[in-house]
């Protein structure tokens, strides 16, 4: 019989063993996950009413977390609650944290592995907001204890609610002069903000100097295609396309995962820019109809088992569309609903009842 | 197919000018043109149906059904009794049509129903399905050149505004289907020419006790079935909602097992689901899930059916998810129904229970939605009204 005690230390177990160099068995990571589950199934009664299909334990929806809280633990032990972006309570998913060990432990193991796998620190430029700002941001908190944990300094160019470009600016040339290589990490539209503002300009980061960009743009700039965006930064900051990568997280889970190109650049390897999926977590796009693995590099939409979402569910169904590519996922991004939706949509926006 | 603003100005001109040769023809001949034209362009999709199934994303034997019931409802008797409806009065000089792509056959009633009152038609196709509107213009031509110069297909990108203004300058009204911002968005540049609004719309279907007891349950399961499996569950007259009395006798959950295993389950046979999109697999990943947090969901090959409550209401992606919602009554339904508003366009109702059902429209002060019997909702009369009008509204002069 598993307790909340037994399956976290079988979690920091698994991450432990990647993170002093041993190989993960794909089939200790299933089982904890199908134990996981079957823990979780008992202590979530929204979970536990899914059935089984297939061989894999139940993934529970993405939207399920905007409706209900999805806690194995009472709300009075929460020690964090992280919410999506959104106007609305009802467009916002809510993960509550009974304690963030394991979300800190993956975020660390995973982005030192990724991220900085050839630095112990560097200096950091964030295009986001301080966690004190967004205290209900996952992102907002990963990137504060990136700063902890990989910082030799950090500024954040981002406050109160716009681009301090001015201060942006600075920074950027402060570490051109200074021959050291920055690490600059932040949403995408905070890049696309970063790109309509800053006009004409273009800087010569020194080598070794990455950027990280996450999440989507979900209104709050304009839309950029990701291979233009790509592009256009690489050329803004001087910064060699595989050293841009981007960073895939939800705030339904918490575990990241990142594009392998600067790792495998570090490496002296060479692959199609996939995500990195680690191997305490399974990401798997499915058949839509069947929720069963669909073969080779079909699209389907994105199952992602984190075994880190030790005290919310660990299985989930998300809406993005993706495909397997090689060793790695590529996200195809969210799935546009509205079109074929015939005559539906708009009465559902019109109507607020989502 | 892609026009450019001279060619659309070149048939909307074209157009206009066949609209006197139209109505110099008796009603009694048009009516003769366009039900021969129906029976052609059954004909021709009976044989089309793989090239349709493409274009439409619907399976063969759906566009086949599709195809049968609606020119079928084109009839002579039928568009003299709607044309006796609306007599005495002089029709517009021409209609220009804005189709959506959703209901492919949802053209038809749009253009028939103007060639039967004299007025000549263009139609902008939906740039994802321009197929079946052509084969109508086809089909009219083959039949007398007088009517099929009465009507043109043109298609062009939704938002080059330059093929939009040459489309609707000679116009006395538009008519256009399709979302409420393609409406709004289209409204705001007509100035002064009318507009004809078919915006989004939901449809739900209501069952009274007597349609699980008095009335064969095998007739109310195979009705509401095609209702709901008809163009996938596409459109603003597929049921999304299927209200259920509940009574000691008859549990919601022992009529959706019934209603998977007795009608959506076997029509997935006769009439198969399209392929799924992707887009609306994810909506529909999402929804089954809430439905089965939330509530009871009874899943097929590829249909679903939830039971939740009335309230919130979780609309479903279409392409055969459906909800039943147990009430203790119309009462409950209609009330629950109201906070739709206009968006209700149809509401399917067992034969016992319709009489009721048409009063409680009638009487409400925030539906506007018509009633018909289960079974039928996906297969409108010719006459039958449209987004709260009678089905000829705009078509006459003012």
């Amino acid at each position: 019989m598993s307790t909340r005690a037994t399956l976290r230390g079988r979690i920091e177990r698994l991450i432990s063993s990647f993170e002093a160099g041993e190989r993960v068995e794909a089939a200790a990571r299933d089982q904890l996950i199908e134990d996981l589950a079957a823990w979780q199934a008992t202590r979530i009664s929204e979970y536990g009413r899914l059935q089984r299909h297939g061989a894999w334990p139940p993934a529970l929806p993405t939207d399920v977390f905007r409706f209900r809280r999805i806690a194995a633990h009472p709300e009075v032990e929460d020690r964090r609650v992280f919410r999506s972006s959104g106007t609305t309570s009802s467009e916002r998913s809510v993960h509550a944290y009974r304690d963030l060990g394991l979300y800190d432990f993956a975020a660390r193991v995973a982005a030192r592995h990724m991220l900085f796998p050839d630095v112990e620190r560097m200096r950091l430029v964030i295009l986001a907001p301080r966690e004190d700002e967004a205290p209900d941001s996952s992102l907002e908190y990963m990137l504060a204890r990136f700063a902890q944990w990989f910082g030799t300094e950090c500024t954040w160019v981002w406050r109160h609610g716009a681009l301090d470009l001015e201060l942006l600016t600075e920074q950027l040339r402060s570490a051109e002069a200074s021959e050291e290589p920055v690490a600059v990490l932040g949403t995408s539209f905070a890049f696309v903000h970063a790109e309509d503002g800053l006009g004409r300009q273009q800087f010569e980061l020194q080598p070794g100097s990455r950027l990280m960009q996450t999440g989507g743009y979900k209104g709050r700039s304009r839309e950029v295609d990701p291979e233009a965006l790509l592009t256009a930064i690489s050329t803004r900051y001087g910064v060699a396309a595989p050293w841009i990568i981007n960073e895939f997280g939800a705030t339904e889970l918490s575990s990241q995962m990142y594009d392998t190109t600067l790792r495998e650049a570090i490496d002296g390897s060479v692959g199609p820019r996939r995500l990195w999926v680690p191997p305490w977590m399974r990401a798997t796009p499915v058949d839509p109809d069947t929720l069963q693995p669909v073969k080779g590099e079909a699209i389907g939409i994105l199952r992602i088992d984190d075994t880190a979402n030790l005290d919310s569910v660990c299985c989930i169904q998300t809406s993005d569309l993706a495909k397997r590519l090689d060793d790695g996922i590529v996200v195809l991004g969210r799935a546009p609903g509205a079109t074929p939706r015939g005559c539906s949509l708009a009465a559902d926006q019109a109507l607020g009842a989502r | 197919m892609s026009d450019d603003a001279s060619a659309v100005g070149a048939r909307a001109a074209a157009v206009l000018d066949a609209g006197g040769v139209l109505r110099a023809a008796t009603l009694e001949e048009r009516a003769d043109w366009l039900a021969e034209a129906a029976l052609t362009l059954e004909r021709e999709a009976h044989h089309g149906s793989k090239t349709l199934s493409e274009a439409t994303g619907l399976s063969a034997p759906m566009v086949e059904w599709a195809a049968r019931t609606t020119l079928g409802t084109i009839r002579k008797d039928a568009m003299l009794a709607l044309a006796q409806e609306a007599r005495g009065r002089s029709p517009i000089a021409m209609l220009s049509v804005v189709l959506a792509a959703n209901v492919f056959t949802a053209s038809v009633r749009g253009i028939v129903v103007p060639l039967l009152l004299g007025v000549p038609v263009l139609v902008k196709a939906s740039s994802r399905e321009a197929l079946f509107p052509v084969m109508l213009r086809d089909a009219l031509r083959r039949i007398d050149s007088r009517l099929g110069a009465s009507m043109d297909v043109v298609a062009f990108g939704g938002g080059d505004l330059e093929c939009e203004a040459a489309l609707v300058t000679l116009a006395e009204a538009v008519s256009v289907y399709g979302s409420d911002e393609t409406v709004e968005a289209i409204a705001a540049r007509l100035g002064d020419i009318p507009l004809v609004a078919h915006g989004h719309g939901v449809s739900v279907a209501y069952c009274g006790a007597d349609a699980l007891a008095k009335v064969p349950i095998g007739d109310t399961i195979a009705d509401l079935s095609l209702d709901i499996c008809a163009y996938d569950q596409r459109g603003c007259l597929s049921p999304q909602l299927v209200y259920i009395e509940e009574t000691t006798q008859s549990s919601a959950e022992h009529f959706a097992r019934r209603l998977a295993d007795e009608g959506l389950g076997p029509m997935s046979k006769t009439l198969p689901r399209g392929p799924l999109p992707l887009s609306i697999g994810a909506a529909q990943a999402q929804w089954r899930g809430i439905a089965e947090v939330e509530g009871t969901l009874i899943r097929g090959h590829d249909y679903a059916v939830a039971i939740r409550p009335p309230q919130p209401i979780r609309w479903s992606p279409g392409f055969r998810n459906v909800t039943l919602v147990p009430v203790r009554g119309l009462d409950e339904a209609v009330r629950a129904m109201e906070p739709i508003g206009t968006n209700l366009k149809c509401v399917g109702a067992d034969s016992v229970s319709l009489p009721e059902v048409q009063a409680r429209l009638a009487a409400s002060p925030v539906l506007s939605a018509y009633a018909c019997t289960t079974g039928t909702m996906q297969t409108p009369s010719l006459n039958a009204p449209a987004d709260g009008h009678p089905i000829w509204h705009g078509l006459f002069q003012t």
